[in-house]
């Protein structure tokens, strides 16, 4: 569950060859692996929720499409370069956790899973409604604008590079997170949230701070699929968005670092593919979730993990009667 | 001595039940105090809102010099009020060593920290960490998931958890209910020690008798919501209306 330094090794030798990608015909678009990261930070934004913390968020599509929107509307707006309009559309997310982080701590189980998608909707009606300036249904399109002070255009490959180090950026905030006191707090919390109470902590700062950072982090991803397909609309912010996000988390592996990924791998490569085969893709999506709930609750990389561990040998407990036995040294 | 935790005309109702009716409570400081009462007494009730589980619908409860009648849960525990519950509130996942980190984190005021803990905090927190462990006899299980441990195992893990906080005063809500007579004796043990070389007030419920008249100070006894008798184990096993209304003639002269 925590990352080990193994699993950081791992991690660095995939963003290495993730680097190669491009110089090898996989059969891909480049433009679709970018698309797999930016999907895929998202999905690790959930996770850090519903992984993680054990709070089951339906609403980051809302900080996913803050995100793009931000950007974008700096871009008309503003006539912001590349750099600032990622800076305003992150920032715009951040702000937007800050903001509706309050309200969603009020609640817990069901009740802030139904909160999380009722005030994410708010931002998707507001997209949809304010056409004078979101554009409304149809969104926007921008012309993706240059690096300013380099006067550098950010072709498709360029793109991709922003994108891995944004999926690095991501992965290293994770990880820290993840094996910090706060983040071993999050996970205490996720299993027994009275006890952490009972610990004489305020689980609700803690809870705070973990929607910041995933509003951000959706947002980063948001941000960045904005400007690769240089357009918007209200159906990023939408709660099926948000579902889909959640689905990725699950059928990957929650509370694994890379599950997200993986999820986010199939859903846009199976749209991708399966597309193009058979209109009725989604239909095999949903079976491969259902087979994840039912058959492998922990997700492919969780259950993978799984498998390895109970494979390590493991030395016998003491048995319940030699427990029971061992009470002298007190004095 | 003074007293440490004092409860005045607690009350508590659901819905039209009162589960507790004016019921009042003076714990002085270095003591064992029992709670007793059959099922329904509303024993766990009158506990719940004196650590804060939920408030009182009247009466006061002052902790320490401070009045935590509407005090929420974590603050208390920071003035130095702890308790375990009649399930084991664990983190089932984790190892024992690390139920044990979260309180000692929380305690060295480092758990809302990113940078991890320096080699000193680090070499600090395990050295409590083996404490406690030492302290409930769990140290052969340090790194077993906690779910693996028996329940009485658990419990006493429970216990280790509540004095990471490095408390005044420990609340155990029945302890022993549905151990076997070993497990019991462990937890018998770890009470006294609490008591005689930790110097701590505790405070628990239970309804095994035996135990309570050999190990509280003093004991409250509850029925049906309301306050029956108070006083030391000799006052109380010698209560007419005790005996009559709940112990049950036998239980008493066999002590």
């Amino acid at each position: 569950m925590i990352a080990s330094n193994r699993g950081v090794v791992v991690s660095c030798l995939l963003l290495v060859v993730f680097a190669a990608l491009p110089f090898v015909n996989i059969g891909l678009e480049i433009s679709t692996i970018t698309e797999v990261f930016l999907i895929g930070i998202a999905a690790m934004s959930v996770n850090l929720l519903v992984g993680y913390t054990g709070i089951n968020a339906f609403g980051n599509a809302a900080f996913f499409g803050l995100g793009a929107y931000g950007a974008l509307l700096s871009i008309k707006y503003f006539h912001t370069d590349f750099v600032l309009s990622i800076v305003a559309g992150v920032a715009l997310a951040f702000l937007g956790g800050v903001v509706l982080g309050p309200f969603l701590l009020r609640r817990r189980g069901i009740y802030f899973s139904l909160l999380t998608i009722a005030l994410g909707q708010v931002f998707y009606f507001i997209a949809y409604r304010f056409t004078d300036v979101t554009g409304g249904e149809d969104g926007m399109t921008v012309i993706r604008p240059l690096v300013g002070f380099l006067n550098y255009k950010v072709d498709d490959h360029a793109f991709y590079y922003v994108s891995l180090a944004a999926l690095a950026l991501a992965l290293g905030t994770f990880w820290i997170v993840v094996r910090s006191p706060f983040g071993k707090t999050l996970q205490a919390i996720r299993q027994n949230e009275l006890r952490v109470r009972y610990l004489g902590l305020n689980t609700d700062r803690f809870i705070f701070v973990a929607l910041i950072v995933s509003a951000t982090l959706a947002g980063l991803g948001g941000t960045l699929f904005g400007l690769l397909l240089s357009n918007v609309s209200p159906l990023l912010l939408d709660w099926h968005q948000s579902g889909d996000f959640v689905l990725m988390t699950v059928i990957g592996g929650a509370g694994t670092i890379w599950g997200p990924m993986i999820g986010a791998l199939i859903f846009v490569i199976g749209k991708d593919v399966l597309s193009s085969v058979t209109p009725l893709w989604q239909i095999y999506i949903g079976a491969l979730f259902i087979a994840c709930v039912l058959g492998f609750p922990k997700g492919i990389l969780g259950s993978i993990f799984a498998a390895f561990e109970a494979r390590r040998v493991v030395p016998p407990a003491p048995s319940s009667a030699a427990q029971a036995v061992v009470v002298e040294p007190h004095g | 001595m003074a007293n440490l935790l004092e409860a005045r005309g607690i009350e508590k109702h659901f819905g039209g039940v009162k589960a507790v009716n004016d019921v009042s409570i003076s714990i002085e400081a270095g003591s064992i105090h029992a709670v007793i009462g059959p099922n329904g007494a509303g024993k766990t009730t009158f506990f719940n809102t004196l650590s804060g589980f939920y408030f009182p619908d009247a009466g006061t409860v002052t902790f320490d010099g401070h009045d935590v009648t509407k005090m929420i849960n974590w603050k208390r525990i920071e003035l130095g009020m702890s308790r375990t519950f009649q399930t084991p509130s664990i983190f089932p996942e984790l190892s024992v060593y690390d139920n044990l980190l979260i309180g000692t984190q929380s305690q060295a005021k480092m758990a809302f920290r990113l940078a991890p803990p320096s080699a000193t905090a680090r070499n600090a927190m395990n050295a409590r960490i083996d404490e406690l462990l030492h302290f409930v006899n769990l140290t052969a299980f340090k790194d077993r998931p906690v779910a693996e441990l028996s329940h009485g195992s658990q419990r006493l893990c429970e216990i280790a958890m509540s004095l990471a906080m490095q408390p005044k005063l420990v609340l155990l809500d029945e302890p022993m209910a549905g151990l076997a007579e070993a497990e019991t004796e462990r937890i018998v043990g770890v009470i006294r020690d609490l008591h005689d070389r930790l110097g701590l007030t505790v405070v628990f419920v239970e309804h095994n008798m035996r135990v309570v008249l050999g190990l509280a100070h003093r004991i409250t006894v509850l029925d049906r919501g309301a306050m029956l008798a108070e006083g030391t184990p000799a006052e109380i096993s010698a209560n007419s209306v005790v005996r009559e209304a709940y112990l049950g003639k036998e239980v008493i002269d066999h002590v």
